[in-house]
């Protein structure tokens, strides 16, 4: 079962291959949501001219720095088991988890605090919103492990 | 982040050295899945503020929706934002 650890100054992620396998399936099948995401990219200015200022220069950074991280989360998955990472890579899997789990909830329709009592025990319990508990419980144990 | 270009100041009443001098909030604002425990750590990594602190603006953006973060000159503000948008955090810039 997989675990996450602290040894020194690395983070351990101790999984089998088939959960590895699960987390790229839900990265490549989640990650075409990103674009059309409202919570992905959020407006900076309510102001129209403001917000195409800001868009024109920070834009394509934003959107560099969403694919790097997610690069790095992809690169981490991929590599040898354990699956042990500094605290720059565990920033970028935090990251990009966010990402993820931002753009599942927009396409569920999640759209308020509470959410959760709207949905039966056996929904949560099976995807897609087990699938958003699962990246939920990702996120949390790296937090700690930054912590 | 590249150079910010010149302030608009229609009808602000303001020069625009005095618009461009003038603080910006940095506002976010609360998403319903977006972790507690992320917010107070990007707050801590961003800010440099204290656990107690990243902690209240946490809950206060939880409980009323938004909270005013930082404010800074507007170059500074747009910088912040950004930052925030790279960690997925729903950030605006108001003026002060």
């Amino acid at each position: 079962m997989a675990e996450i650890r602290r040894e020194g100054d690395l983070t351990v992620f101790q999984l089998e291959p088939k959960e590895r396998q699960v987390l790229l399936e839900i990265v490549d099948r989640i990650e075409p949501m990103l674009g059309s995401s409202h919570w992905v990219a959020p407006r900076a200015y309510r102001e129209e001219e403001l917000e195409r200022e800001f868009r024109r220069l920070a834009g394509e950074d934003l959107e560099r720095a969403r694919q790097a991280d997610l690069a790095t989360l992809r690169e981490g998955l991929s590599g040898p088991l354990p699956v042990r990472l500094g605290d720059p890579e565990v920033w970028g899997w935090v990251r990009a988890l966010n990402f993820l789990r931002l753009a599942l909830a927009e396409q569920l329709g999640i759209a308020e605090d509470g959410w959760e009592e709207g949905y039966s025990p056996r929904q949560h319990r099976r995807p897609p919103l087990a699938t958003l508990h699962l990246l939920s419980w990702l996120q949390e144990e790296l937090i700690d492990s930054l912590a | 982040m590249a150079a910010v270009q010149p302030v608009v100041t229609h009808g602000t009443g303001h020069s625009a050295s005095e618009e461009r001098d003038r603080p910006w909030q940095v506002v976010v604002w609360n998403d319903p899945v977006t972790l507690m425990s992320y917010v107070v750590v990007v707050f801590r990594r961003l800010f440099g503020y204290d656990l107690e602190t990243a902690t209240q603006l946490m809950l206060k953006v939880h409980v009323e929706g938004r909270a005013v973060v930082a404010t800074e000159p507007r170059e500074r503000a747009e910088v912040s934002v950004a930052q925030l948008h790279a960690h997925g955090l729903q950030a605006t810039l108001a003026r002060d």
